[in-house]
């Protein structure tokens, strides 16, 4: 029981940090219907960006920082890759366009900061504390925290703020959106930005527990995706729920069936939302009219 | 249409023209192929500068045959798809003489048949999968053009197996991670244990850039394993023992060769302590050439620390062997210099040790067991682990008969 326990809490944590970064897909998809598909890149330059800022700030004054390197990041990725392709209706040109924009990042990130994976300066104790035989890192627990608040700061932000309520506006309506007049180009720049933002966040707050360098955010931006499908594209809720699946499924694979299949279940789970809900868990239907 | 034609075979009369005169003192093309960027480029990036650095102080020095060494470097990513495009083009694009390099196996295996086909000596100064330079063994090839210069894994497995034992453990989990790499390595351990009459009680599997370690360690704690032998690459190794910690599970660990790497030390920090590992070259002055060596790096290179000392130390003999091959003999065609690779008649003095007769036709691995010590990771560097090697450190450790 106390071995279950242990990989349930160790599957939460990973989790966590599959949902932090799958909430940046659904920000952006909600508002234009494209994802920024460099969103493991955006987490792997705010992870480094972070680390160069450590030894000046310390940990916690370095995250309004990152917070405010990963907003102008977010506006860059879709001046760039996602605006042109939108403007001239190309359905799928923003999908080459944030990954090229990704492969730049990762290799302006090995030129600038090297190409081992390095250490990131944890701010709280490494030592684990243990809950009733359960042993965690302090660490995991500011994960599985601060992912919550980013995704409950931003779902206030889109409740309370004007501009929020623009953002919910464009995500159900785009056109009437514009119509009434909201500025849906700004609206959805500002949504790369909060989405890029997160992402950033998140670098920083599994650094310390994860790699920290280059190719950080290859696997983890993937992982992310699946997550981000499985819960559905269009719920913050779906998120949250689809880490915590993916995360358990995997420590529970590699242990009781066997390590070498570890990541097996959680892709057979994803054909099968895909098959049954292809929305995804907290996907809301709806019928697109052509 | 006819006068473009005329134009275009007056233009490649003139290249071969002007082309021919220049040969005498062309320089000597040599590839170095291995991933500069990426997961295990610190390997690959320390191996290249060990090239470098020899490549130039042999140029500064004439050069071999009257002609300078030219190095053509390639990044193959540590990727297997991109190795073998690398290596087609250094073989028939670069018409390289010989290639030095390979540090993931699986890009060695994907790659060196290239050369073998062109008739291209290799030598694998980083990659250790056994099969490699087994790969093309007489009789079913005429000649194996592929050598190696590091210590390949049935001597790595070997040790470590027998350190586990000869330190009394009794129940040994094996860790090693998916790629060709772990997965050939576990094959020798594996292999060698049963030899020994020991059954490891977990044999568990992790992926590259795996952050959670959880489950594989939970299930050796829970098969009662009191020592682990994990076979990976420094960032996965230094996840291991982080992950250790986290549990709370204190068993020693006994590694393959890259826990040596930079990586593992700084992400294992304080972790990592104690870990020992299979080594060809431990960071010390002791003897004036690898003084030398070390000086050399530091300055040319501007660190230090070397990022993974075996690798930038193989690398910088394997230049070394070739440059003897190649003057012995007395050309640069492929079939000679593997003869002469094959049978070396000057002794190459090396960081690692002093060469004497390192290939034979049937043994292309110049490093024998003996040469190998075991390296502790020690408050961030590595030292040696045990005491009598500290104290001979400063013995050339010669190649006695190889069993591969």
């Amino acid at each position: 029981m106390q071995i279950f326990l242990q990989l349930v809490a160790s599957g939460v944590a990973v989790g966590m940090i599959y949902a932090a970064i799958a909430f940046g897909y659904q920000l952006t998809f909600a508002t234009s219907k494209t994802l920024n598909f460099g969103q493991g890149e955006a987490l792997m330059l705010g992870a480094l960006f972070g680390l160069t800022l450590v030894p000046f700030t310390g940990y916690w004054l370095m995250l309004p920082l990152v917070l405010v390197f990963g907003f102008a990041l977010g506006a860059v990725v879709e001046r760039l890759g996602v605006r042109p392709a939108v403007k001239i209706k190309s359905e799928y040109g923003w999908i080459m366009a944030t990954i090229a924009l990704g492969i730049i990042f990762k290799n302006v990130a090995e030129n600038i900061w090297g190409r081992d994976d390095l250490k990131f300066p944890s701010p709280l104790p490494e030592e684990a504390i243990t809950f009733g035989g359960v042993r965690v890192l302090p660490m995991e627990l500011m994960i599985v925290a601060g992912a919550l608040l980013m995704m409950l700061a931003v779902e206030l932000f889109n409740r309370r703020s004007i501009w929020g309520k623009a953002v919910v506006a464009t995500s159900n309506d785009i056109d009437a959106a514009g119509l009434m007049g909201i500025n849906t180009q700004k609206v959805i720049t500002l949504s790369y930005s909060i989405s890029a933002m997160t992402a950033a966040f998140a670098g920083v707050l599994v650094a310390p527990v994860t790699l920290t360098g280059a190719t950080m955010g290859s696997v983890l931006a993937l992982k992310a995706f699946a997550v981000a499908i499985i819960g559905g594209l269009e719920s913050g809720l779906g998120v949250i729920v689809g880490g915590l699946i993916l995360g358990v499924a995997e420590t529970l694979t590699g242990f009781y069936i066997s390590t070498g299949y570890k990541d097996v279940p959680g892709l057979i789970l994803l054909l099968a939302v895909l098959a049954v809900r292809p929305v995804g868990l907290f996907g809301k239907a709806v019928i697109k009219k052509v | 249409m006819r006068s473009s034609l005329t134009a275009l075979a007056a233009a490649l009369a003139c290249a071969t023209a002007f082309a021919a005169p220049a040969l005498a003192a062309d320089p000597i093309k040599i590839g170095v192929t291995g991933p500069y960027t990426g997961g295990s480029s610190s390997m690959g990036v320390s191996m290249r500068d060990g090239v470098r650095l020899a490549a130039e102080e042999i140029n500064k020095n004439g050069g071999v045959l009257g002609r300078q060494l030219q190095l053509v470097e390639r990044d193959d990513e540590g990727k297997n798809e991109v190795g073998a495009q690398v290596a087609q083009e250094l073989v028939n694009k670069e018409k390289v003489v010989a290639t030095l390099g390979f540090i993931n196996t699986g890009v060695a295996l994907a790659a060196q048949r290239f050369y073998q086909e062109a008739e291209i000596p290799v030598i694998n100064n980083v990659a250790t999968g056994t099969i490699i330079t087994n790969q093309f063994n007489p009789p079913d090839y005429d000649n194996n053009y592929v050598f190696r210069t590091s210590a390949y894994d049935v001597l790595q497995a070997g040790m470590m197996a027998d350190e586990a034992i000869a330190q009394g453990y009794k129940k040994i989990a094996i860790l090693a991670d998916s790629t060709n790499y772990g997965q050939l390595g576990r094959e020798d351990l594996e292999k060698y244990l049963k030899a020994k009459g020991v059954k490891p009680v977990a044999v568990e599997k992790f992926n590259i850039k795996d952050v959670d370690m959880t489950a594989q360690l939970l299930k050796s704690q829970a098969a009662g394993a009191d020592v682990i032998l994990a076979y990976g690459i420094g960032p996965e190794l230094a996840q291991i023992a982080n992950g250790m910690a986290k549990l709370g599970w204190k068993v020693p660990m006994i590694t393959s060769w890259p826990a040596s790497m930079q990586s593992f030390i700084d992400i294992a920090g304080t972790n990592g302590n104690g870990v020992i590992m299979p080594q060809t070259f431990i960071e010390d002055k002791t003897l004036p050439k690898r003084k030398s060596f070390l000086d050399g790096y530091y300055a040319t290179f501007k660190v230090n620390k070397i990022p993974t000392p075996v690798a930038g130390a193989q690398g910088y003999d394997s230049v070394y062997l070739l440059a003897a091959a190649i003057k012995q003999a007395g050309s640069t065609s492929g079939p000679k210099v593997r003869a002469a690779l094959e049978d070396l008649n000057s002794k190459v003095e090396g960081v690692v040790t002093t060469y004497d007769k390192p290939f034979t036709p049937k043994d292309h691995n110049a490093i024998s067991r003996n040469m190998v010590v075991f390296g502790k990771v020690q408050d961030g560097k590595i030292v040696y682990a045990k005491d009598e090697d500290a104290k001979n450190a400063g013995v050339v450790r010669v190649k006695e008969k190889a069993s591969n």
